[in-house]
């Protein structure tokens, strides 16, 4: 008993005295922004910091009658929806493919893995040149095939869909080497097991390849959708102002910094990040009860 | 075997860059210490120096060669010409220099956050959209009126009066002094205008000749356009039309909006008509590219460009072949050019105001101002200082932005501008690219401009 | 998937991975040739270049003489090695802690790690910038690193590494006397390195793909980093293509280069980064 309690504080003043350096270094760096925050949502902010005048949740009413935030709202939802299912189904199917000998596998992965490695600046202006609606090298290749240009930019119902491109481009080879991993986790006898039985390629895959595989596809799901939702760098980088289709794909987050930094109005852009948040956490509670039904844990 | 490259490969770097860091500063003051040390020493040696003249001289030359000052702007273009600028003021004064770069989008959120931090540049840019934001507080801007007031060589009736105004806060303190100005004219390609046969645009030139222009310009197979000009081209480009109609942006006491004015609306209508004679290339290939790359690309005809940009004048080949300048076409009012200047500004928490004030006073002086015209920086804001700067693209007659000079309007601003400013420019895409009207669009604009100039 | 394919379905399978390699490879291509062309050269339309007429290095040239890349270079990777060490240590102390002792406000505390990740990076710059003001350490290589000190994702990610691991090295090692310190250190920790590997990596391209940051808090042009000065000319030369592209390419290399050197670390460390939560 005496062992057991001693044991205890023991364990509790090595947790805390172990977690101390990195707790401490989340709070000062992450927690009070957050919380000043949340603060200042409630504020109606002057330029400098200054002049705060506490109007309530009056940011909250504006934001809900807000048509930008509501049409950001879908964009963000929209980006999502395409950019982590296409890249997730496509990274398994490369996954599927390259995980057996075969010549060049690892000249495969490297390759679709390097995007990864480029400078974020880089990508967009290389990315944003290709798709030139006058001077790129795509609308070129279509042109040269009999088919017509594409404002691939500017087009306010497909720029969203080349921003999600450019997102798939970048993290696809990631996805694919997380999937990787726990396809070779899966031991060979659960394969030939099932070969006996004469089970097809279908039939292995859905049988036993997902299942197994489905605590990856959880994580890679979870970390991919909440870096969806804080779409930033790539809106900023490829559409920019005097862009129509600008209000057809700005996020939540684009929207909060063009408030908060471009505008000066702090407050009513904290409001936005907190909407944002609520999203955010309501959607990753409702991954982590939902694992339950379909995450497979060996 | 790998792995021990990469650790060595990392130590290395971080020791490097150790060094580095300690190179720039530490080993800086190190040296200065050393030497005024050194002074200091041989003036005690020298028998005839009293102590205190020593030690007091040493302090002196330790303050000059101490000091560097941190220097903001946003136009890389400027950098070189400013940097040799900035030389010539080390050479005289001892105090040093930094230029630090931040583009134009990032600029303002590096100078507010540094504002709210107390840490603001010791010299840096001010513009007009954003003075009046700074000026509310005392303590941000360096109040340089007693500095003016007590220096017979600042004479504050060598600037444009209307800039000199516009940097003031709302006791008429001075809390800039204009730096530049700038106007604008026309690029225009003369092969194009011989290919289809038109005379080079004179002096004479109105806006309904430059649509006529325009539109014998184009080409039917979308090769050539006679216009490139973006919502944002409204400095160089269609503000103008709107004054050259007598309409107005704004009202001279910055509360109401002119887009509802019946003249506005009628400069804005050349506007409209050049965009549905189809002169200007499909918007989306202008929200791709800048009006002057379409130019370098010699796919348009004619851009409106401000004289900021004429640096890039001898920097391109195909711009160095083709291209003449014109001055801006005549409405009613004549050719009205829009006119801004920037601002140096000091900072009220810089703990070295009097060689910030130095510096100011060096740059925005006579003999500056007539080399940063002549290096062809920028048109400079000293009266009488900028002709040289017409003769300092190799090639080019820059003279129509002098000339431009005497009909000119201060460049619209409020206390707040940006607000209304991106929402105007915001609405006026779906005007370029056609999804709507003008007129409808411009009174929209005055109801929004009009709200949001009440709140400020 | 052990099965044997026939030779049809092998060819569709290397033209698909071919086509992906072809599509990821694109990009990094036309930047380089376009790097190599003039400006004319990369707006000329009749007839269309894919090839530079000649290899001309004056793009290269004018872009490192436009940034100082090698400081670029220093700062940069002092900023990762640094952020590297940081994160590493604090993050196996915590991850450790978290997976492996019970006590008590250690739900809470974890909950606090994982509410941050939700949270969009863009809210901390400002608060962050003030408090590095007050102490006037802007402007150095501490400031670049600041926001990067300590990771959320760090602790996350060794928390599931220690989750892994089996109870009785602890067990024996309690047996033997360690106390808890000295199990974690001499037991545990060396245990979950290809873990540490992929924090590493992921510190490093983190660091390495940080715009915003950079831009406001190291404003002076020799403090900052490759991304941030990257973008920095995006905004100044709108026109100038191969200047752009050439720039790209010198501030990209040394990652890539670093990566193929190292892939097999690359590539492990991060598929360690996916296990199971």
């Amino acid at each position: 008993m005496d062992g057991r309690k001693r044991r205890a504080r023991s364990e509790f003043l090595w947790g805390w005295g172990l977690i101390l350096p990195a707790i401490v270094g989340l709070i000062i760096l992450n927690i009070i922004p957050i919380f000043q925050t949340i603060y200042q949502s409630f504020f109606k902010t002057g330029a400098f910091g200054r002049s705060y005048v506490f109007i309530g949740a009056q940011n909250y009413q504006k934001l809900i009658q807000d048509k930008d935030v509501f049409l950001a709202t879908i964009n963000t939802f929209q980006f999502v929806l395409l950019e982590v299912p296409v890249s997730i189904i496509l990274a398994l199917i490369l996954a599927v493919l390259l995980n057996r000998p075969m010549r060049g596998r690892s000249a495969f992965r490297t390759i679709i893995f390097v995007p990864m490695v480029a400078a974020p600046a880089a990508v967009a202006m290389v990315w944003k040149w290709l798709l030139n609606s006058k001077f790129g090298l795509v609308n070129h290749f279509l042109n040269s095939i009999g088919l017509s240009s594409v404002d691939w930019l500017s087009d306010s119902k497909v720029a969203l869909l080349s921003v999600a491109i450019v997102g798939i481009w970048s993290i696809l080879g990631y996805n694919m080497v997380l999937f990787l991993a726990g396809l070779q986790e899966i031991p060979h006898d659960y394969y030939e097991a099932s070969e006996i039985d004469g089970a097809g390629f279908w039939a292995q895959f859905f049988h036993i390849t997902l299942p197994m595989i489905s605590p990856t596809m959880f994580f890679v799901m979870i970390t991919r959708i909440i870096s969806a939702f804080q779409m930033f760098d790539f809106i900023y980088m490829l559409i920019g102002e005097q862009n129509p289709a600008l209000p057809h794909t700005q996020t939540l987050v684009y929207l909060f910094y063009k408030h908060a930094f471009l505008q000066n109005n702090r407050g009513y852009g904290a409001a936005i990040v907190v909407y944002l948040l609520g999203i955010i956490m309501l959607i990753t509670v409702f991954q982590m009860w939902a694992q339950k039904k379909w995450v497979y844990y060996a | 075997m790998k792995k021990q490259l990469a650790i060595g490969l990392a130590a290395l770097l971080a020791a490097a860059s150790l060094a580095g860091c300690g190179s720039s500063s530490g080993s800086g003051t190190a040296a200065t210490a050393a030497k005024t040390e050194g002074e200091a020493a041989a003036a005690a040696s020298d028998s005839a120096t009293s102590e205190t003249s020593a030690s007091t001289s040493g302090q002196d030359s330790s303050d000059k060669s101490d000091v560097t000052l941190t220097v903001a702007i946003w136009d890389k273009g400027q950098q070189p010409g400013l940097q040799k600028i900035m030389d010539d003021f080390t050479a005289k004064t001892g105090i040093k220099t930094d230029i630090q770069i931040t583009p134009y989008k990032d600029y303002w959120t590096m100078l507010e956050a540094a504002a709210t931090g107390g840490n603001l540049p010791d010299v840096f840019w001010m513009h007009t959209f954003q003075v009046a934001t700074y000026a509310q507080y005392d303590d941000l801007l360096m109040n340089l009126s007693d500095r003016i007031a007590n220096d017979p060589e600042v004479d504050m009736s060598k600037y444009p009066e209307e800039f000199v105004k516009a940097f003031q806060n709302p006791n008429g303190d001075q809390i800039g002094i204009p730096k530049d100005r700038d106007t604008a004219a026309v690029w225009y390609n003369k092969d194009m205008f011989d290919e289809a046969g038109i005379p080079y645009p004179t002096a004479d030139w109105t806006w309904d000749d430059f649509r006529e222009d325009c539109k014998k310009l184009t080409k039917a197979d979308g090769s050539q356009y006679g216009l490139a000009m973006k919502p944002g081209s409204d400095q160089e480009g269609w503000y103008g039309t709107i004054y050259a109609y007598g309409g107005y942006v704004i009202s001279d006491d910055m509360k109401k909006s002119g887009f509802d004015d019946p003249n506005t609306l009628k400069g804005l209508d050349v506007i409209q008509r050049i965009i549905d004679d189809g002169s200007m290339p499909p918007y989306s290939q202008q929200a791709d590219n800048d009006p002057l790359a379409l130019q370098e690309a010699g796919t348009v005809a004619m851009t409106f460009q401000g004289s900021w940009a004429a640096s890039e004048l001898s920097v391109n080949d195909y711009l160095k072949e083709h291209i003449a300048i014109a001055p801006l076409p005549k409405g009613p009012k004549g050719a009205v050019t829009m006119s801004n200047s920037l601002a140096w500004s000091g900072s009220a928490q810089s703990k070295h105001q009097d060689e910030a004030w130095e510096l100011i006073k060096y740059l925005t002086g006579e003999e500056a101002q007539k080399k940063q015209a002549e290096l062809g920086v920028t048109l400079s804001a000293y009266d009488g200082a900028s002709d040289a700067w017409a003769k300092s693209q190799p090639g080019f007659d820059l003279q129509p932005y002098l000339d431009a000079m005497d009909n000119a309007v201060l460049y619209p601003h409020s206390k707040n501008t940006n607000v209304w400013y991106t929402m105007m420019k915001e609405k006026l895409v779906s005007v370029w690219d056609g999804s709507a009207r003008m007129d409808d669009t411009a009174k929209d604009i005055a109801k929004e401009m009009n709200a949001d100039l009440a709140e400020e | 998937m052990n099965r044997k394919i026939s030779r049809g379905g092998k060819i569709i399978i290397y033209v698909v991975l071919l086509l992906v390699a072809f599509v990821m490879v694109v990009p990094f291509a036309w930047m380089i040739l376009t790097a190599f062309k003039t400006q004319t050269e990369s707006t000329q339309m009749n007839p269309f270049l894919i090839f530079p007429t000649a290899f001309r290095t004056e793009a290269f040239v004018q872009a490192w003489e436009e940034l100082n890349f090698g400081r670029l270079y220093l700062n940069t990777f002092a900023m990762i090695f640094i952020r590297i060490i940081t994160c590493v240590v604090t993050s196996d102390m915590a991850g450790y802690a978290f997976a492996r002792l019970k006590f008590k406000g250690s739900k809470f505390a974890f909950g606090l790690v994982l509410f941050q990740m939700m949270v969009p990076e863009q809210i901390f710059v400002i608060p962050q910038y003030l408090m590095l003001s007050k102490i006037h350490a802007l402007n150095t290589i501490f400031s670049l690193c600041f926001p990067g000190l300590v990771s959320a994702f760090g602790v996350f990610l060794m928390r599931q590494a220690y989750m892994n691991m089996p109870r009785d090295l602890e067990d024996a090692a309690r047996l033997d006397g360690c106390n808890i310190g000295q199990t974690f250190l001499f037991v545990m920790s060396p245990l979950t390195k290809s873990s540490k590997i992929a924090l590493c990596i992921f510190t490093a391209l983190f660091g390495y793909k940080e715009l915003l940051w950079p831009m406001i808090a190291n404003t002076d042009n020799n403090m900052t980093t490759l991304a941030a000065a990257l973008a920095k000319i995006n905004g100044q030369h709108l026109t100038r293509y191969p200047e752009l592209m050439a720039a790209s390419c010198i501030a990209c290399l040394p990652m890539i280069l670093l990566y193929l050197v190292f892939q097999k670390q690359f590539i492990e460390g991060v598929a360690n980064s996916g296990s199971k939560m």
